[in-house]
């Protein structure tokens, strides 16, 4: 009888604490971020820098940084504030380090500084793979419009990853000095002082570095965007010459502005006109392919062509010879063509 | 009492360990985020990429000092097996001479504009190469009356560049916002992704994305709380007579506009009108300036926003019936001496009158 009622009460009991430890589960499934990002957040605090140089007019003179090494290397993003006469560095335990520019690359707007420690830093790993995916969440450390000093720790904010891309090279360049690829987030990182900044994904990986704030011109939106941790890797280990994009250039420069397709696109005098076929000489590759006034060039070397400017600039650096598709609409049709430009007399 | 104490060990200790409860948190976040590609991956096929060509101000083109919107490719989605796409009408705010469009399979077909509501910002477009459009079936639907404030809700777009489209992450704010025309979200909702879809977490369509704002029915308001926190979504749950009226090109929706310019009365309720537009419903009414509107639509009118709310509601071509305060001099003195009945009348709203040089509904709103 004793012996049942013992087990009766441990049954009960069962019930209780299995009870109680759902409740548990719930508040852990529930609190998702609350349990999992705050020791990630204090983990990563030690590791973030604040970087003040120069203000120039309506320039600031701050920014935010990470540490990559030990012994005190400190990725932030390039900018004028640079180019003052001293770069200071303020770290988590608000000690100032007078720094040096290691080297800087105004394609990627990365900036590598070095500052003298006494002793080894807490430092984030950069890894050389992409780190995180579409739909991971992040969280964005920094020092937007400069709300923390000395020791005060960087702003954090949470996002996903909306999209891991390069910023193509539609996008107009005196908008976006960035070029490569980079990691679209959807916290509203785009601030002044935040470029620099650590955007983490929920393993305290570092997903990558907060860029230099830009808006863009296809949207007249600011873009809030990362330069990925293996991309800073390579900045930081030198494997990016500055001038990586100019051989390039130089190999297109021979060939520039000597393709000739015999197309007279149709002209207000504006340069924003949609690229409609006036005229197509006589044997030219145009008139091969039986292009005929007022078809719209839609798309050439892949490139979507929206104005007689945009047209231009592609039949530009196409290469006599080379082949090309071209899209051109007639009628309420799209035709896929491929097209050889000839060479210019 | 041992074996008591072993058995409330045996199952006090694996539930009750700070780092187990970090364990299964950290799941349920990878779980979320697994859940969110595979919402995406269920609507990308519907998705599809409008490229626009020439038009007002286009590229290069600024208006009124600043660099005009939406002139990137913008995001739109297939409807039916027909060719439609519903997508906003900020997207056209340059009025383009072409609108190409890229479906899913990256095709480019030539589509054309059908009919627009403005009162909500959107509308159709209709490719009419449609032979060997692919067959994506029907997407579902999320259910209007199950949404719940809170729950998950993400927004895409393909205004990045990328044929990929960019997602946000966020929760329902609220329903029925704009005299219910919209569902509102804190998913980042900007030029990047107006005309694409907000989804919920099981990738069903919620709505599409448009840039709004209650105090004003301009084809670019709204856009100055782009990625805000305040963004707007037009739910296509129940929206199939919707869609099936703007299929023809000639329909125009327009919002409600009454035509007076009122301020709050200081010595009593109702708004006090300063003036009224000539030929405008609130004219046809028989109202004039100095009248005073105590209701419409039944429903008490003190303030600016009361009144923008109700007429949120309606569309021109509709009636609503009208109460306000006429007074034969106009003035509190001859109120206050009796001089004054009231009257109810039947109002019949017209569209919003066109700017004669259109700059003034094209206007793009000021951002920084």
């Amino acid at each position: 009888m004793r012996n049942k009622l013992i087990t009766l009460r441990v049954f009960f009991f069962g019930i209780f604490v299995l009870g109680g430890s759902c409740l548990a589960q719930q508040d852990g499934n529930c609190f998702a971020q609350t349990s999992v990002l705050p020791p990630l957040i204090d983990r990563c605090q030690p590791r973030m820098a604040k970087v003040i140089g120069a203000g120039v007019g309506r320039v600031d003179g701050y920014a935010s940084g990470v540490i990559v090494s030990a012994d005190g290397l400190i990725l932030t993003s390039q900018g004028v504030f640079l180019d003052g006469r001293q770069v200071r560095v303020e770290l988590s335990d608000g000690k100032s380090y007078s720094a040096t520019i290691l080297r800087r690359n105004r394609t990627l707007q990365l900036a590598l500084l070095k500052i003298e420690v006494d002793r080894a830093l807490d430092y984030f790993q950069l890894s050389g793979k992409p780190v995180g995916e579409k739909g991971d969440w992040v969280v964005a450390l920094s020092n937007a419009f400069k709300v923390a000093n000395e020791s005060e720790p960087m702003s954090a904010m949470i996002g996903i990853i909306a999209l891991r891309s390069t910023i193509e090279a539609r996008l107009n360049d005196r908008d976006v000095a960035y070029k490569g690829p980079l990691v679209l987030i959807d916290a509203i990182t785009s601030n002044p002082g935040a470029g620099g900044g650590a955007v983490i994904n929920a393993d305290g990986q570092l997903v990558g570095m907060i860029g230099k704030l830009i808006n863009s011109s296809e949207t007249n939106t600011r873009i809030n965007y990362a330069v990925p941790s293996s991309t800073l890797k390579q900045f930081v280990e030198d494997q990016i010459a500055e001038t990586a994009s100019t051989s390039n250039d130089q190999e297109g420069a021979e060939a520039l502005g000597k393709a000739y397709l015999g197309i007279v696109l149709f002209s207000l005098g504006s340069r924003n006109d949609p690229a409609y076929v006036d005229r197509v000489r006589r044997a030219s590759p145009a008139a091969k392919l039986r292009l005929r006034p007022d078809d719209l060039i839609v798309a050439l070397d892949g490139v979507q062509i929206g104005t007689v400017q945009e047209y231009q600039k592609v039949v530009d650096r196409l290469k006599p010879g080379v082949e090309v598709p071209i899209v051109f609409k007639r009628g309420s049709k799209l035709q896929r063509m491929e097209i050889t430009p000839g060479e210019k007399k | 009492m041992i074996r008591f104490t072993i058995i409330l060990f045996s199952f006090a200790l694996p539930f009750s360990s700070v780092d187990d409860a970090v364990g299964q948190s950290a799941e349920t976040m990878q779980a979320t985020s697994k859940a969110i590609r595979i919402a995406a991956a269920k609507i990308e096929p519907f998705l599809v990429t409008i490229e626009s060509y020439g038009g007002v101000g286009t590229k290069q083109g600024k208006i009124g000092g600043i660099r005009k919107q939406g002139e990137g490719n913008t995001t739109g989605i297939l409807v039916g097996a027909e060719g439609y796409v519903i997508t906003s009408t900020f997207n056209f705010v340059s009025r383009p001479l072409i609108i190409t469009v890229v479906t899913s399979d990256g095709v480019r077909r030539v589509a054309r504009p059908m009919g627009r509501d403005d009162s909500r910002k959107i509308c159709l477009l209709k490719i009419d190469d449609v032979d060997d459009l692919p067959d994506v079936g029907a997407c579902d639907i999320a259910k209007l009356d199950k949404m719940k404030v809170g729950q998950w809700a993400l927004s895409m777009g393909v205004g990045y560049g990328d044929k990929s489209p960019a997602v946000s992450l966020g929760i329902i704010s609220a329903k029925n916002r704009i005299g219910g025309r919209a569902v509102q979200t804190d998913a980042n909702i900007s030029p990047a992704n107006y005309g694409g879809p907000l989804i919920d977490i099981r990738g069903n369509l919620i709505g599409i994305c448009v840039p709004l704002n209650p105090q004003s029915s301009a084809v670019g308001a709204g856009v100055e709380w782009y990625d805000s926190g305040i963004g707007f979504a037009i739910p296509m749950d129940g929206a199939e007579a919707l869609i099936e009226r703007l299929k023809d090109p000639e329909v125009r929706i327009a919002p409600a506009f009454l035509g007076v310019k009122p301020t709050p009365n200081t010595d009593g309720r109702g708004m006090f009108v300063e003036s009224v537009v000539s030929g405008s419903a609130a004219a046809s009414a028989g109202l004039t300036a100095g009248d005073i509107i105590l209701e419409l639509d039944g429903k008490p009118v003190d303030d600016m926003l009361t009144l923008r709310q109700i007429l949120n509601r309606f569309e021109s071509g509709a009636e609503a019936e009208i109460k306000f305060l006429k007074t034969a001099s106009g003035s509190a003195e001859a109120r206050e001496n009796g001089e004054s009945n009231t009257v109810t009348a039947t109002v019949k709203f017209l569209p919003p009158p066109q700017p004669k040089d259109g700059t003034d509904l094209l206007a793009p709103p000021k951002i920084r």
